[in-house]
């Protein structure tokens, strides 16, 4: 033992290349044993949620910066990189994710995209909302503006991905979730939109609620344009539904004889109360015009064309709206057509002719009231009238063989005078036309049909 | 301590081999060995750097260079101990006859 001692006085001269040993070993090992501890703690926080982590190793000690989302979160954390093999300490730098109160978060759309922003309760429960905005809206740029943050109520993920849902519905707009009630405001994509949201939020989660919706609708806009070179009636836009599309559709068919009917109309719901009421009239005054185009946006109707004469023009516009729904606001801007050019007598009764062979002047039954559904055709007639200023024309009516031929008499007659009296009023001279009745004496088909009975029943224009 | 030791097993198997031979030599020296004062003095300045290595004073890369060194000088009076110790068995040892 004794000698041990006297031969460890004289293990020192070893310790010097040792030295040069434990420098070259530490020049050469701190680099990779450093990256190796920080790779292995990196690794065992791998299924730990954290924000904004950040290791760093120095030596053996390991400086862990991170943002936990629970307390318990934090301290496992910790304790799992203390765990590492080869960690002397750990410096602790973590915290808690900043909790919001209230917690808001919101989902924003313009014309061009979706911005998320506000609060996320997790980075998964973020991604996961992208990654619905980016399914919800193909195509359109998903911006995102969110910040982690703790406070979001129960279910909060199953409420954003709702309202991620009714974004796509928005044309444009934002719903907001502040703790847990939601606010809505925009414009709907479609017709109907804004009911589709305010349907879907019922299923919004246990505890959440809409403290606003502010979803405007888009104009409900009908649309009819009369075009006289085509001879076409086109309706395009929407109509409430189908009892509505088919009043229109024949309300159209009377009022426009020569003209072939285009319907291009679709059924949606959204449409302004009283929306049948404005545009039956509205469709009236339209079949007056030689051209023009029907823009009904909401409660708003808008005429424009061409009248055929200047008294029609004066009874459009004077007209127009009287029969609208209250509340409804109407503009019609009437012009005058260029007079047509001047044709002697024959022609008159030619145009008179093919023009009463399209359309008939409509009364109401058994009455000497002519039909307000008979305004455009009558227009077409004094335009005509004035084109043969000279010629005197013999009003005739006409019945079918039906009832008493007393009666019969009358009515024709009196129906003839009511045409005559339409035509002085628009401004043309009395002087010119001759009224005259002859009942059902004058048949020109049978009078055992209803169909042979409706063509007896009939106004004639004779150019005398 | 399990991760120091595998980590730079090369460079403590280096420390121990060094040792190793300095004990060897050490048993056949002839010359002065270390006087008793500057022996303590060492002894004690190493109990001082143990200590603090283990109370984990000296933070960051300074702190595992002590390690690493500790662990080394460990390596290598361990080295010593076992060459001295071999090499008085071989020399107590009766020679062989001729």
């Amino acid at each position: 033992m004794h000698g041990f001692f006297r031969w460890s006085t004289k293990w020192w001269p070893g310790v010097i290349p040792l030295v040069a040993l434990w420098v070259i070993a530490a020049w050469t090992n701190t680099a990779p044993m450093e990256s190796d501890l920080a790779a292995r703690s990196a690794a065992t926080l791998k299924d730990t949620v954290l924000d904004k982590r950040r290791i760093a190793v120095e030596g053996r000690d390991v400086t862990l910066a991170a943002d936990a989302f629970s307390e318990d979160g934090r301290r496992g954390a910790v304790a799992a990189v203390e765990a590492v093999s080869g960690v002397r300490l750990v410096n602790d730098e973590t915290g808690l994710v900043p909790e919001a109160r209230p917690f808001v978060w919101w989902a924003e759309r313009d014309v061009v995209r979706v911005t998320l922003g506000g609060s996320a309760p997790l980075p998964a429960s973020k991604s996961r909302l992208l990654e619905a905005a980016r399914a919800d809206l193909g195509g359109v740029d998903v911006v995102d503006q969110m910040n982690l943050a703790r406070g979001a109520p129960p279910l909060f993920d199953d409420a954003a991905l709702l309202v991620l849902d009714q974004i796509a519905k928005l044309k444009e707009g934002k719903i907001t979730i502040s703790d847990s009630r939601v606010s809505l405001s925009g414009m709907a994509r479609d017709l109907g939109g804004r009911e589709a949201i305010a349907a879907a939020l019922k299923n919004l989660p246990e505890g959440f609620s809409v403290a606003s919706n502010e979803i405007k609708a888009p104009p409900y806009v009908f649309q009819a344009y009369k075009d006289p070179v085509a001879v076409t009636l086109t309706l395009t836009g929407y109509v409430p539904d189908n009892n509505v599309h088919a009043a229109l559709a024949a309300a159209a068919g009377r009022k426009f004889f020569s003209e072939k009917v285009v319907d291009n109309l679709k059924a949606s719901i959204g449409a302004p109360s009283g929306f049948a009421s404005a545009v039956v009239p509205a469709l009236g005054a339209l079949s007056r015009l030689s051209t023009g185009t029907l823009v009904v946006s909401d409660r708003e109707v808008k005429l424009s064309g061409d009248a055929f004469y200047d008294a029609a023009a004066v009874q459009i516009r004077a007209g127009f709206g009287k029969d609208f729904p209250q509340g409804w606001q109407f503009k019609a801007d009437i012009s005058v057509k260029p007079a047509a050019a001047p044709v002697d007598a024959t022609v008159c009764q030619e145009l008179f002719s093919d023009v009463l062979a399209k359309g008939k002047i409509r009364f109401e039954s058994g009455r000497a009231i002519i039909d307000p559904d008979s305004a455009g055709l009558l227009d077409r007639l004094i335009e005509i009238a004035l084109r043969c200023p000279n010629a005197n024309i013999e009003i005739a009516g006409h019945t079918d063989g039906d009832g008493d031929d007393g009666f019969n008499q009358t009515l024709s007659e009196k129906r003839a005078q009511a045409v005559t009296d339409y035509l002085v009023k628009a401004g043309l001279p009395a002087s010119r036309f001759t009224a005259v009745g002859y009942g059902s004496t004058q048949p020109i088909a049978t009078n055992d049909t209803d169909q042979g009975k409706a063509q007896n029943r009939r106004i004639e224009f004779m150019v005398r | 301590m399990a991760y120091l030791l595998i980590f730079h097993w090369g460079w403590l198997l280096a420390s121990l081999l060094l040792g190793f031979a300095a004990g060897w030599i050490a048993v056949v020296h002839r010359g002065q060995g270390m006087s008793k004062p500057v022996s303590r003095g060492l002894s004690v300045l190493v109990a001082a750097l143990v200590a603090a290595a283990l109370t984990r004073v000296i933070p960051g890369r300074p702190g595992y260079w002590l390690d690493l060194g500790l662990v080394m000088l460990a390596s290598y009076l361990v080295g010593c101990a076992l060459g001295s110790w071999l090499r008085d068995r071989v020399l107590s040892r009766p020679a062989p006859a001729p």
